[in-house]
């Protein structure tokens, strides 16, 4: 540790003298920047630094997935039983919500959890970060997983039937006068509400795990000894936080899309909204 | 709108739309429908052999059972017929005996007769001797003169030889 301990210290002095007070710990490019501050390349890299990260991220997917396909092994072994662990895991979780029809949503429902999951526990590997602390990369994901829903709403409703749903499903005059204010209603909802609340929540979680990571590590740079724990419990903690936002995000994408199908499933979404207070 | 304006990037958010996108896409074709495909099949194949053991398992038990009751039965056939073929045995064993008391009881009246047929014969042939033996004395007798005393005397030595003899 004590080898490492001029390193961070001066990490941590050099993010504090960086021009908005980071609250972040560290990372690759942020080191770079601080040996170059002159070099354009690293200029880039530190205007594009989630997306560095994110690309990072979606091509250790591609990469492990791709390979996984591609065995097609009778007895999975390594990174094709990995994968199939996480596919058989997010298909048996998505059709108990949706039903066997939701087994075409596997594959968004699974990239993006996946890809959340590893973008969060990012941060916790040294010298990296999590994209999914910045809201320009969770109000994207969020945006696709909208995106995704109401796509599904009218591939399964029709263009029509999507329509009459937005606007509340008029029947008789009060139904027809109420039509303007049930689409403001619902379009606020599903458009505004739904990337909002998404976005901000796994933004919001994931810089706060961050800032938490960061402000264990500086306290032990500056005090020796018990802060360590700490920051094994921060640790631990940002562990299980990333996971269950992962999951919150896939939870509640599912429960849209359950939402959005057509009623025969209705019951079951019901009883997982009513599960699900997040 | 600030906040917005200083957290949201708009060219970062458009790049990790389009990013995210292309590995969505390429990924669905790529690698989760063959991963789900493989998975799917697995299972199938699994519940089908699963299946086909639970059969043979089935078989196996009517199987054992036939030979159960087969065996069984050969069985009580085994105890049956050595139940007969003792009940053979102590009839041939019954008949034997009854044979053998028979014949020994035949040779034993045989015997009988014969040796009363013998002792006939003897007390005919000792009814013949004595014949002979009163013509001797009588002869003898009357060779001789006739003197009561000794002839008396001769009489009893007689009768005495007579009655050693028998």
């Amino acid at each position: 540790m004590n080898a490492a301990d001029p390193v961070i210290a001066d990490a941590v002095h050099a993010a504090a003298a960086a021009a908005p007070p980071a609250e972040e710990l560290p990372n690759f490019i942020t080191l770079l920047e601080h040996l170059f501050p002159k070099s354009p390349m690293v200029h880039f890299l530190v205007r594009w630094e989630n997306i560095v990260f994110s690309l990072l991220i979606l091509g250790l997917i591609s990469y492990t997935a791709l390979r996984a396909a591609r065995k097609q092994g009778f007895l999975p072994k390594g990174v094709q039983n990995v994968w199939e662990i996480i596919v058989e895991g997010i298909e048996a979780f998505v059709t108990g919500i949706l039903g066997p029809k939701g087994i075409e949503h596997v594959p968004f429902l699974g990239t993006l959890f996946v890809y959340i999951l590893l973008q969060n526990w990012l941060g916790m590997i040294p010298l990296m970060k999590s994209p999914t602390s910045a809201w320009s990369t969770t109000i994207a994901l969020a945006l696709i997983s909208t995106v995704y829903v109401q796509w599904v709403g009218i591939k399964e409703h029709g263009f029509f039937n999507y329509v009459k749903h937005l606007a509340g499903n008029p029947v008789g005059v009060l139904g027809l006068v109420l039509v303007p204010l049930m689409l403001i209603i619902n379009l606020s909802i599903e458009y505004l509400a739904v990337p909002l609340s998404l976005s901000l929540r796994l933004f919001a979680n994931v810089s706060s795990e961050d800032k938490l990571l960061y402000k264990f590590a500086e306290l032990n740079v500056m005090y020796r000894g018990l802060p360590f724990a700490f920051q094994i419990f921060a640790n631990a903690l940002v562990l299980l936080f990333s996971l269950v936002q992962a999951f919150v995000f896939l939870l509640l994408s599912t429960v849209y899309i359950s939402l959005i199908m057509p009623h025969e499933e209705e019951h079951v979404s019901h009883e997982t909204a009513q599960e699900t207070p997040h | 709108m600030e906040f917005f304006q200083e957290n949201i990037h708009l060219k970062e958010v458009f790049v990790q739309l389009v990013a995210f996108l292309i590995v969505f896409f390429t990924l669905k074709k790529f690698a989760w429908k063959p991963l789900l495909r493989i998975i799917q099949s697995r299972r199938e194949r699994f519940e089908n052999e699963w299946g086909s053991i639970e059969k043979t398992k089935r078989d196996v038990a009517t199987l054992k059972q036939d030979y159960q009751t087969h065996l069984q039965k050969i069985e009580e056939e085994a105890r049956a017929k050595m139940q007969e073929a003792l009940q053979e045995g102590r009839r041939v064993a019954r008949e034997i005996q009854e044979k053998a008391r028979a014949e020994s009881q035949d040779s034993f009246e045989k015997a009988k007769t014969n040796l009363e047929i013998e002792v006939q014969k003897a007390r005919i042939s000792l009814r013949h001797e004595i014949a002979e033996l009163s013509i001797h004395v009588a002869e003898k007798i009357l060779s001789e003169k006739l003197d009561t005393a000794k002839q008396e005397k001769k009489a009893l030595e007689i009768l005495q030889e007579l009655e050693k003899k028998l």
